[in-house]
C-alpha cells in the first residue's frame, strides 16, 4: 500500500518508468531505486531482441513469475514489494492466479505465512464484480473455477497456519465471487470451526510462542508444574554458585508438597537427576530435567483380624460388610507408580555442570538434599532422553 | 385332533401338539411309564391321566409278560390360563423390590470400564499402526511398544516432507487404531457404548496435541468414512494426566474434512477407536498410554456440542 500512496501523491510516475523494464527483476531494481531501499537482485538472463517492444514480450510462465520472489532479502517488506511490482507491471493483473500460487508457495520462506495483512493483499489481486454469476447456469456450475480454486487454496493455507480471517476478507471474497460461492462457504466454515478450537486446550499458550530459549523454558516449566497449583517457579543464575563452570540461567519448578517429600525421604536412598526429556510448546521444543526418587511400595493389605469389632457391621443399604481398609495418607500427585517427582528444571546449556549448580541452589531451600546422595543418570523410565551435543543448549526442532 | 380327548393307536415316534389355547398335549412315542411331577391338587382337580396299556407278549411266552409298554400322554389340563410361569418346574424364588433396588444400585455405581489396557505384549496386538510411509505418501513412521514403566507407548517420528510425485500436497500422519470387534466366524460387529457418555484416558504425552478418532462406519457406503474426532491435548512433563472427553464433543468428519451437517455420535455403532499424531510438527512424538476407558457421568447432560438445527430442503448448502 505504501508504493501506491507514493504514486498517488505524485512523487513518481511509475507507469512512465516501468514499461521500459524488460523483466521482473529489472522492475524490482527500478522500484528499489525510487524508494531508496536496496534490494539486491539477481539478474535473469534475457534476450533483448525479443523484448524490444511491449507487444513482442516473452509470455509469462510460472518460472518467470517466480522471479518476483527472487530477492535475497526475504522479509515482509520485500514480499510486499513483490506484490506492488506485479500490480504496476501488469496493469490489468494478467496472470494473477499464477502469481498468487507462487506467492503462497514462498510465504513460509519470507516468514509471513501467519500474516493476515499479506493474505488480504493477495486476495486483493482478484478482480471484483467480474466473476459473480449472473444467471442460473453460471451459479450452478462453478463460475471461473480456476480463480475460485485459487481463493480456496489461499484460505486453506490460512487455515493450516491458524490465521483467522476477518470481515474484510469476507467482503473481498463476496465482491469477487458472489455471496453463494465456494470460497465464501469455505470462509464460513473457517469462521465457525476455528473459534471453537482456538482455546480448547487446558494449557493455554500465547498465539505466537516466543522464540527465545529462556522465555520458552519458563513457559514449559510453568506448564509442567501446573499439575500442582502450589508450585513455585524460581529462576537461578549459575554464576551465583561457587565453582560453577557455566554461566547460564536455570528455571526451576518446585512446590511445598515436593519440599515435604524431600524432607520425608530416607537419607540412604539416592535421588536421581534425569533428562533431558522433550516437551513441545506448539512447534518449539524444550529439554527439561527432573529430580526423581524411587516410588514407595504400596501399603500392605490389612488383615481382617486387626479390624476393630465395631466396624464389623453390615452396611445399612448394600447389606455387605464394610471393605477392609486402613487409614493411609492420600498420595500426592507427585507420588506416581514409576517414581516420586521432586522437582523439574530447564537450564540454558543443559550441561552436567548447570544441573550441579541447580542442585546446589536447591540445597539452600531444602537442606535435607545435602545429606541425600544425588545421582546423574542417563537412562530413565520416564521417557526418551534427547541427544544433546554439548555445548548446544536445548535442542530446538523446527 | 379334538381337544381333551386322548388319542389312541398312534404310530411310534410321532409327536403332535394341539393348536388350542391353554390346552397342550404331547404324545410321546412308545416309552416306559414315567411319573409326572404335578402337584396333587392340580392332579386331583384337573388331571385325567390316561394310560393306554398295550400289552405285548414277547416270544409267545404268555407267562413272561415283562415288557409292558405304554403310550403315555401328558395329562390334560382343564385350565383357562397358566398359573405358573415355569409350568410347575423351577424354583420358587422370589426377589423383593428392595433387594432388586439394592442389586441394581450396585451395578449403577458409575464406575469406569476400561476398554483397552496396554500392559502386556498381547494387549499391543489389538492395535494397528498406519502411517503415510505405508502408501508412499510421506516419510513418517511410528510404533506401539511397551514403555520402560510397563505401559503402552505410541511413539515415532512425524515428517512433514512431501514426496515429490506432483500429486501429494501435504504429508505427515501416524495413526494407531483398535481392531474391529468380530462375532463368531469373523463376522464384523459393533461396540456398544450407549450406556456411557464420557471417554477417559490416562496418558503421559510430550506436550503435543493428538487426534482421537472414533470410527462409526455403517452399512451404507456414505457412512464408510464417518469418523468422530476430538483433540487430545497433552501437558507434557513427567506427570501422568487423566483426560475425560464427553462423547457430545466429538465432531463428524469424513476423509479428513469436517462435515457441514453435524450430528451426535451413534454410540451403539462404534467400529474402532484410534489416536493419531497429525499436528504438522516435524519432530519425534511420544505418547504413553495406560488405559482407554469409558464411563457414564450422570452430571453431563449435553446432547451435542455443535449446531443441530436442520435447514429447509430448498436451501442449497
Amino acid at each position: 500500500m505504501n508504493a501506491i500512496s507514493y504514486v498517488l501523491a505524485g512523487r513518481m510516475n511509475l507507469r512512465l518508468l516501468l514499461p521500459r523494464a524488460k523483466n521482473a527483476s529489472e522492475c524490482l531494481q527500478i522500484f528499489s531505486s525510487i524508494n531508496k531501499v536496496v534490494y539486491p537482485v539477481r539478474s535473469i538472463a534475457s534476450s533483448s531482441a525479443l523484448q524490444a517492444s511491449r507487444e513482442k514480450r516473452d509470455p509469462d510462465t510460472r518460472l518467470s513469475i517466480q522471479g518476483y520472489f527472487n530477492s535475497n532479502n526475504r522479509n515482509k517488506e520485500s514480499f510486499k514489494a513483490a506484490c506492488e511490482v506485479f500490480k504496476v507491471k501488469e496493469r490489468h493483473l494478467r496472470g494473477h492466479v499464477e502469481f498468487i500460487y507462487a506467492a503462497l508457495k514462498h510465504m513460509e520462506e519470507f516468514g509471513v505465512h501467519k500474516d493476515l495483512e499479506l493474505y488480504k493483499e493477495l486476495l486483493d489481486l482478484l478482480p471484483k464484480g467480474k466473476m459473480i454469476p449472473q444467471n442460473f447456469f453460471q451459479a450452478e456450475f462453478m463460475h471461473y473455477p480456476r480463480q475460485q480454486q485459487c481463493a480456496i487454496d489461499l484460505l486453506e493455507q490460512m487455515e493450516s497456519n491458524g490465521v483467522m480471517p476477518d470481515s474484510e476478507v469476507e467482503m473481498m471474497l463476496k465482491n469477487a465471487f458472489g455471496k453463494n460461492s465456494h470460497p465464501v462457504k469455505k470462509f464460513g466454515r473457517m469462521m465457525y470451526w476455528m473459534p471453537k478450537f482456538k482455546n480448547a486446550s487446558p494449557w493455554s499458550l500465547p498465539d505466537i510462542v516466543p522464540d527465545e530459549a529462556f522465555e520458552l523454558a519458563k513457559l514449559a516449566v510453568a506448564r509442567m508444574c501446573s499439575v500442582d497449583p502450589t508450585s513455585k517457579l524460581t529462576i537461578y543464575q549459575t554464576k551465583d554458585v561457587e565453582d560453577a563452570v557455566d554461566d547460564t540461567w536455570i528455571v526451576s519448578g518446585m512446590s511445598h508438597i515436593q519440599e515435604q517429600l524431600v524432607e520425608e525421604h530416607p537419607v540412604d536412598e539416592p535421588i536421581k537427576v534425569e533428562g533431558p526429556f522433550r516437551i513441545f510448546l506448539r512447534d518449539k521444543c524444550v529439554g527439561y530435567f527432573i529430580l526423581r526418587a524411587e516410588s514407595k511400595p504400596p501399603p500392605p493389605p490389612v488383615k481382617p483380624s486387626e479390624i476393630d469389632d465395631v466396624s464389623n457391621i453390615k452396611h445399612w443399604f448394600t447389606g455387605v460388610m464394610e471393605e477392609e481398609s486402613s487409614l493411609v495418607k492420600k498420595c500426592s500427585v507427585h507420588e506416581q507408580e514409576d517414581g516420586i517427582i521432586m522437582a523439574i528444571c530447564a537450564t540454558g546449556t543443559s550441561s552436567r555442570d548447570s544441573l550441579l549448580s541447580w542442585i546446589r541452589r536447591l540445597q539452600v531451600t531444602n537442606p535435607k538434599l545435602s545429606s541425600i546422595p544425588i545421582l546423574f543418570t542417563q537412562a530413565s523410565p520416564i521417557g526418551d532422553i534427547m541427544t544433546v551435543q554439548e555445548p548446544v543448549g536445548e535442542v530446538e526442532v523446527k | 385332533m379334538i381337544r381333551g380327548i386322548p388319542h389312541l393307536l398312534l404310530p411310534s415316534n410321532l409327536c403332535t401338539t394341539s393348536l388350542g389355547t391353554g390346552l397342550c398335549r404331547t404324545i410321546y412315542s412308545f416309552s416306559t411309564y414315567d411319573s409326572f411331577k404335578f402337584s396333587r391338587s392340580l392332579k386331583a382337580r384337573y388331571l385325567q391321566p390316561s394310560r393306554i396299556q398295550v400289552a405285548r407278549v414277547l416270544n409267545n411266552d404268555q407267562n413272561n409278560a415283562q415288557s409292558v409298554r405304554y403310550i403315555s400322554t401328558t395329562p390334560v389340563h382343564w385350565m383357562f390360563w397358566e398359573r405358573d410361569r415355569k409350568g410347575g418346574y423351577g424354583s420358587k424364588e422370589k426377589h423383593s423390590k428392595k433387594e432388586m433396588i439394592r442389586a441394581g444400585l450396585k451395578e449403577l455405581r458409575g464406575d469406569m470400564d476400561k476398554m483397552w489396557v496396554l500392559k502386556e505384549n498381547k494387549d499391543l496386538e489389538e492395535w494397528v499402526i498406519t502411517c503415510d510411509q505405508d502408501h508412499n505418501e510421506g516419510f513418517s513412521s511410528g510404533t506401539v511398544t511397551l514403555s520402560p514403566t510397563g505401559h503402552g507407548l505410541f511413539s515415532g517420528e512425524l515428517s512433514t516432507q512431501v514426496p515429490k510425485d506432483g500429486v501429494i500436497k501435504k504429508a505427515g500422519y501416524v495413526n494407531m487404531r483398535s481392531l474391529r470387534p468380530r462375532k463368531s466366524f469373523k463376522r464384523e460387529t459393533y461396540l456398544d457404548w450407549s450406556e456411557y457418555n464420557t471417554l477417559e484416558l490416562r496418558v503421559r504425552g510430550d506436550g503435543r496435541s493428538y487426534l482421537i478418532n472414533i470410527s462409526t462406519a455403517g452399512y451404507f457406503d456414505i457412512t464408510w468414512n464417518d469418523i468422530y474426532s476430538y483433540a487430545l491435548y497433552t501437558r507434557g512433563g513427567p506427570h501422568w494426566q487423566l483426560t475425560r472427553i464427553p462423547f457430545s464433543k466429538f465432531f463428524l468428519s469424513s476423509k479428513g474434512r469436517i462435515q457441514d451437517k453435524q450430528c451426535a455420535i451413534p454410540l451403539d455403532r462404534i467400529v474402532s477407536f484410534g489416536i493419531s499424531a497429525v499436528d504438522k510438527i516435524n519432530a519425534p512424538f511420544r505418547l504413553e498410554i495406560d488405559y482407554v476407558g469409558v464411563y457414564c457421568d450422570p452430571d453431563h447432560t449435553e446432547e451435542f456440542a455443535y449446531e443441530m438445527y436442520k435447514l429447509p430442503k430448498f436451501y442449497i448448502y
